[in-house]
């Protein structure tokens, strides 16, 4: 029996340990979102975050994941609350046929998580291991940027109202 | 889920050792058992292989050692050789710790340039320096830059523990020294000096999530316009990444001026014989190895 | 006229589909859950062209629970239906090439399938195989009709009882020149995949489902799937009940192929009594399903010295595969583009398709067009340096306008923005400017960084719809129901296949019917829900779909108003409660000034066309020849832009299928096999290797659109090759006349023109 967590909640699986995570997510566990692009580690469809950092799960033995955290696309809103990047790629044209999105919002949301000011290179190296054969990618780009830029605004804000709610305290 | 996934799946064992002494103790032991056993790190090699194999070769693994849980292996250390600096890597360092690990950063640009030009960020947070050795592969990326530092690998099993400089690692296509029961525990690389004229260039497929046609990784030291070192390494020209020993022989006790692109060029034509295969063809290929190893090189 | 709601046309409403994609929510193929299903595979040939002279089932393998079917097993006639009947859906004695499915296999186990399939040895007796097009017209192994030649048109405009060689040579300035392109798969992210359920008569009544066969998958026309396999089984259409699953990208490519997918899927689950998941890899997607036909074309004109074009002749010839699949379509498609956006006087088009022993080539974005625009738009280059002249000043010169007559006689009436998207563009990208600074000898540049860029131009037009009298023969439908609370329902078989189908459908129905945007409902094609409105290609959705969704929904919206007065929901479910069902069914009338004759070909090839213009600006590595595309600018003229942020989307990544044809983008094959079916070897761009995109959308409207929208599905891939052609060209001074321009292509014509000149 292999346990890890996937997206908070803890999930046992009787796969054998060299099954890909891909099949584990996908199958036994009903995580469909997660895709199969390739199976050879090109389109990044199958991009999951395993213990906070981006993988494709093609790539990833199930049994390598005993103990850690795997977050899928499934994971990525805060209940009913869609993410800034999930909010900007259905405004801002970043998802045209959807295969690639759940790859691209992990592979994103791993971006802004260590970046919130990446510049349109840094954004093209996060994105460059998910394939898109929709968009031509300026669009996914540019959702990338709205989201970071609203991420920005929403700690420029809090960190504000906190230095705020500072001074009224002292 | 496709309809593909490797015969005899289900009967793979895995082991997941927290330390090189059980993971040398559990290959050991499987090697005496007459177990088919295989070393499992990032997987971005072994997993694909496995996956893409028609069944009918497919050859079912009774073991595999997990090696992405063993914490030395990730560590990067310095140390100071003969009054150089060095930068020791554990096998398990991955590219992303590569471009994102600070003395690496300082010490070493070329090592960030190579490790951002390799597949893309998944493949980065995932590959390791000791899979991409031990594929051995050559194409790889890491090797060539590995290789013009001076790198050298030390092996450990249960036994004991041997080091190999990388130039000396391969022995054919995708054949290597490795021997069963032994792994590869760190790679030393000496630092070049301040100064050095360190080249990494890459020409791939495409700009990301490629396969090399041609790479180069080169450091050429002066010293008073004397060059005293010229270290290369170079992908997918040969059966094994290639050292390019003939050019560091010409280059070494020269100065830039003395040499000139035809006798590099000469020296390169004697040392490799890159081949066509589905992504280049052999004289592109040796084109483009020829100029970049004089973009090296040239005063 | 005043409004009762706010128009979204033109605006960039939010995608309806957006929400379960970005929740990783939406239902693909592959993601269907299937209770009980087993896992299908297919025995394909290996051998390019023989004889099959057995099916060999191992006796050692252990064959339990194991389905196999061969062609003995189909029930109706064994052809996939489309336009000839050449094409077996399992091959019975000919292999017409490597990839030809001959058994079909299926098994709970995943493994025990593939291991089922390699236990299967077909014997075949081989035959010499035709491999290319030189090889077709060889003749030496006749493997279609009697010549090789699946399909000839031939275009003749003006030529006044003389020959086009003799109107050629009366002009001032004679250019010929010789032009080739190569295969492009389309590999959309998803590969193709179906379910089928085969539930014999009374089975189904529980589930509410209809008895006969189901099939659920990834595909562009659920109607060509259903045509396919009433005649696959012998069943009345309503037997055949064809879905489609969330699609991930089509570009073609899910065009015609989904019916031979989706009856093979049925055939198992009928023979095996039980549903049947047949989901391709990337590598059995590569090899199996059709591509982009390669084609030669060759390109004789005259010219005045002043740059007048006079006259064209065009021979193109076209490598349509193993069987006919759409070829015939694409070949027209391609010869009525010959010409590209300019006046002639005088033109002789004539265009053949080849049968070769290589997978079928079929439908792939631009279908034939980028090919023809290849060649004229390289052709109009080498006809500039012949004169001397600026080759972007070449094409103003000559372009077609509103007055002007086409090459099949087409009098051009309105919507001509052609002229604003080159000032759009040129504008934008500096390229006089850009042009002129990089044409001198750039500064000897240090030997570390030995780069050079170039900038280029293409101009070009994309007839929008089906050719000629495509449309009136089809008679598309789409139906409008009313439903309680006011609401409407729009039905029809046109597909969302990531173009945004279903939010402009929305958009156009509410405008139309002036009622708020979320009080439209788009029905999930199935093919016993919706009637056929055409399939999902030739940039015709929007345009003419789009333009009886907006007529149906105005109807209905209309009947509601006219039955009372107070708020339209009262309205509404008064009307239903009367009615009990209001519904309507309308027809597509292509407007009445189109005529096209068939049979001479002359007349309104297309009901309008798109026009754009495309500049590319790159830098190559003067040693290793990798070219950075460093800016692209694309103004396109799409009448309408319904959904600028979407229509953009569409530009932009047709225009980066363009571009990783031209750079990137190169199938190997070798004796008919592909050698790099793989996503690691058969490469398209990243983002990394993508320009930034500066997108113009140009509106002239067109009459016959809704809102006067025009085609911009295809448009964005013909351009983009042409003119990165043109910059590489100036970049490295070696002649691109033939795709691919892969850094070893340039190497090469490099050293050859340094050969010839030295
Ligand atoms: C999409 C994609 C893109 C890629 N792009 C590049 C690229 O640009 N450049 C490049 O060089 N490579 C590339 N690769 C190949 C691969 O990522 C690298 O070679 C990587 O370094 C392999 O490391 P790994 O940890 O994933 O190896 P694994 O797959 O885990 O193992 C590879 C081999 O090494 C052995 N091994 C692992 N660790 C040890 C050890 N400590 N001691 C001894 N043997 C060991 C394994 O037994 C196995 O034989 C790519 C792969 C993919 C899938
Ligand atoms: S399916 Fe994993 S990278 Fe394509
Ligand atoms: S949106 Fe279709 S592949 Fe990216």
């Amino acid at each position: 029996m292999i346990r890890f967590k996937v997206n908070g909640t803890v999930r046992e699986t009787d796969a054998p340990p060299m099954a890909r995570l891909l099949d584990v997510l996908r199958v036994p566990l009903g995580l469909t979102g997660t895709k199969e692009g390739c199976g050879e580690g090109e389109c990044g469809a199958c991009s999951v975050m395993l213990d906070g950092v981006p993988v494709n799960s093609c790539l990833v033995a199930v049994g390598q994941c005993e103990g850690r955290e795997v977050v899928t696309v499934e994971g990525l809103a805060h209940g009913a609350e869609l993410t800034p990047l999930q909010r900007a790629f259905i405004e801002d044209g970043g998802a045209q046929c959807g295969i690639c999105t759940p790859g691209m919002l992990v592979a994103a949301e791993a971006l802004l998580r260590r970046n919130t000011s990446p510049t349109d290179d840094d954004v093209r190296d996060a994105i460059a291991g998910n394939l898109c054969r929709c968009t031509g990618y300026q669009r996914i780009v540019d959702s990338i940027q709205a989201a970071a830029a609203a991420v920005r605004a929403k700690t420029s804000k809090a960190s504000k109202a906190s230095k705020a709610g500072g001074e009224t305290g002292a | 889920m496709s309809a593909h996934a490797p015969a005899g799946l289900a009967r793979t064992e895995m082991v997941c050792p927290k330390t090189i002494a059980e993971a040398c103790a559990v290959l050991a032991q499987a090697h005496r058992d007459k177990r088919a056993a295989s070393l499992l790190a990032g997987g971005t090699d072994v997993i694909v292989d496995r996956h893409l194999m028609p069944i009918e070769k497919a050859r079912p693994l009774d073991l595999v050692v997990d090696l992405t849980g063993v914490d030395e292996l990730t560590a990067i250390s310095e140390r100071d050789v003969a009054g150089e600096r060095h930068l020791v890597f554990g096998g398990g360092v991955t590219y992303w710790q590569l471009r994102t690990d600070r003395r690496v950063l300082a010490a070493i640009p070329m090592l960030d340039a190579m490790a951002k030009d390799v597949g893309a960020v998944q493949i980065q947070t995932r590959g390791t320096l000791a899979g991409n050795i031990a594929t051995a592969s050559p194409a790889a990326d890491g090797v060539p830059a590995l290789m013009a530092l001076d790198g050298v690998v030390k092996l450990v099993s249960e036994g004991g523990a041997r080091t190999v400089p990388l130039d000396q690692f391969f022995l054919a296509y995708r054949k290597t020294v490795l021997a069963a029961g032994e792994l590869i525990a760190e790679i030393d690389v000496r630092v070049p000096l301040p100064g050095a004229r360190v080249t990494w260039r890459k020409v791939g497929t495409r700009l990301a999530q490629a396969i090399s046609k041609v790479a180069l990784a080169g450091v050429i030291e002066e010293e008073r316009g004397t060059i005293t070192r010229a270290r290369f390494g170079v992908a997918s020209v040969a059966a094994v990444t290639h050292p390019l020993g003939g050019v560091r022989a010409l280059a070494e006790g020269k100065t830039f001026k003395a040499l000139d692109r035809a006798t590099v060029d000469a020296a390169i034509d004697l040392e490799i014989k890159p081949i066509d295969d589905v992504r280049s063809t052999g004289a592109y290929r040796l084109h483009v190895a020829k100029a970049l190893v004089w973009r090296a090189l040239a005063p | 006229m005043t409004s009762r709601v706010d128009r979204t046309v033109g605006k960039n409403v939010s995608r309806v589909d957006g929400h379960a994609k970005v929740t990783g929510q939406a239902v693909y193929v592959d993601d269907l859950t299937t209770p009980g299903a087993l896992f299908g595979g297919t025995v394909r040939s290996a051998v390019a062209r023989g004889t099959l002279r057995g099916i060999r089932k191992d006796p050692s393998f252990d064959w339990t629970g194991i389905t196999v079917v061969t062609a003995a097993d189909i029930p109706g006639d064994n052809v996939v239906a489309l336009i000839e009947d050449d094409q077996p859906l399992l091959a019975k004695d000919a292999i017409r090439h490597v990839y030809e499915p001959v058994a079909l296999v299926a098994c709970d186990d995943p493994v025990r399938l593939q291991q089922a399939i390699a236990a299967i040895t077909l014997d075949v007796e081989p035959l010499p195989p035709v491999l290319s097009i030189e090889d077709a017209e060889a003749k030496k192994q006749i493997i279609y009709g009697k010549d090789n030649v699946q399909k000839r048109y031939v275009i003749e405009h003006e030529l006044g009882g003389k020959t086009i060689d003799e109107l050629i040579l009366a002009c001032d300035v004679v250019v010929t020149g010789r032009y080739a392109v190569h295969h492009q798969e389309q590999m959309y992210i998803e590969p193709q995949g179906m379910v089928a359920h085969w539930q014999e008569a009374g089975e189904g009544a529980e589930a509410g489902v209809g008895d006969g066969v189901h099939v659920t998958g990834s595909l562009q026309c659920p109607f060509y799937v259903h045509k396919a396999m009433k005649r696959a089984f012998a069943l009345e259409g309503d037997r055949v009940h064809i879905g489609q699953a969330v699609t991930g990208g089509g570009f073609g490519g899910k065009e015609e192929y989904p019916s031979i997918l989706a009856a093979h899927a049925a055939l198992l689950s009928k023979v095996a009594g039980k549903p049947v998941r047949m989901i391709y890899g990337r590598k059995e997607d590569i090899e199996a399903t059709t591509k982009r036909h390669p084609a030669r074309i060759e390109i004789t004109t005259g010219c005045t010295k002043a740059g007048e074009l006079v006259a064209l002749k065009v021979e193109c010839a076209m490598d349509g595969g193993a069987y006919v699949t759409l070829t015939p379509v694409v070949l027209s498609r391609g010869i009525l583009h010959a010409a590209g956006a300019y006046k002639w006087k005088h033109a002789r088009i004539h265009g053949w398709a080849v049968a070769t022993n290589t997978p079928p080539n079929g439908a792939f974005r631009g279908f034939g067009a980028p090919q023809t625009i290849w060649a004229i738009e390289r052709h109009m280059d080498r006809i500039a340096e012949k004169l001397g002249k600026d080759p972007l000043t070449l094409r103003q010169q000559n372009l077609l306008a509103i007055g002007a007559v086409t090459v099949t006689g087409q009098t051009l009436t309105q919507s001509v923005g052609v002229v604003e998207c080159i000032e759009k563009a040129v504008k934008s990208s500096d390229y006089f400017a850009k042009r002129a600074a990089y044409a001198k000898p750039s500064p000897a540049a240090g030997s570390r960084t030995r780069t050079r860029r170039g900038i280029g131009a293409a101009v070009f037009m994309h007839g929008a719809g089906f050719t000629g009298s495509g449309e009136r023969r089809l008679k598309g439908k789409v139906q409008v129901d009313l439903e309680p609370g006011g609401r409407l329902r729009v039905r029809s078989a046109s597909t969302d296949i990531g173009q945004g189908t279903e939010t402009i459908f929305r958009q156009i129905a509410a405008d139309a019917a002036e009622l708020p945007f979320d009080t439209i409902e788009i029905e999930t094609p199935n093919t016993s829900n919706v009637p056929d409105s055409g399939p999902t290609v030739a940039s015709r959705t929007v345009m003419v779909v789009g333009s009886i969704v907006g007529k149906g929904a105005k109807m209905i919206a209309d009947r509601v108003r006219a039955s009372g007065t107070g708020d339209f929901a009262t309205l509404a479910d008064a009307l239903l409660a009367r009615e009990k069902k209001v519904s309507t069914l309308v027809e597509y009338e292509p407007p009445v000034a189109v005529q096209w004759n068939d049979d001479t070909y002359r007349g309104d090839a297309y009901p309008c066309y798109a026009w754009a213009c495309d500049i590319a600006e790159v830098e190559v590595d003067l040693d290793t020849f990798e070219t950075k595309v460093i800016g692209f600018w694309a103004a396109q003229d799409i009448g309408k832009a319904i959904h600028p942020i979407m229509c953009a989307g569409q530009v932009e990544g047709g225009t980066l299928q363009a571009i990783g044809w031209a750079l990137y983008e190169n199938l190997v094959m070798k004796d008919g096999h592909i050698l790099n079916a793989r996503m690691t070897n058969y490469v398209i761009p990243t983002s990394k290797d993508a320009p930034p995109f500066t997108t113009f959308l140009v509106e002239h409207p067109f009459s016959g659109g809704p809102s006067g929208a025009k085609g911009v599905g295809e448009l964005p891939m013909d351009g983009g090759a042409p003119a990165i052609a043109a910059a590489v060209e100036q970049a490295i001074g070696a002649l691109c006349n033939d795709l691919p321009l892969l850094p070893e292509d340039l190497f090469r014509a490099k050293s050859k023109s340094q050969v010839a000149r030295s």
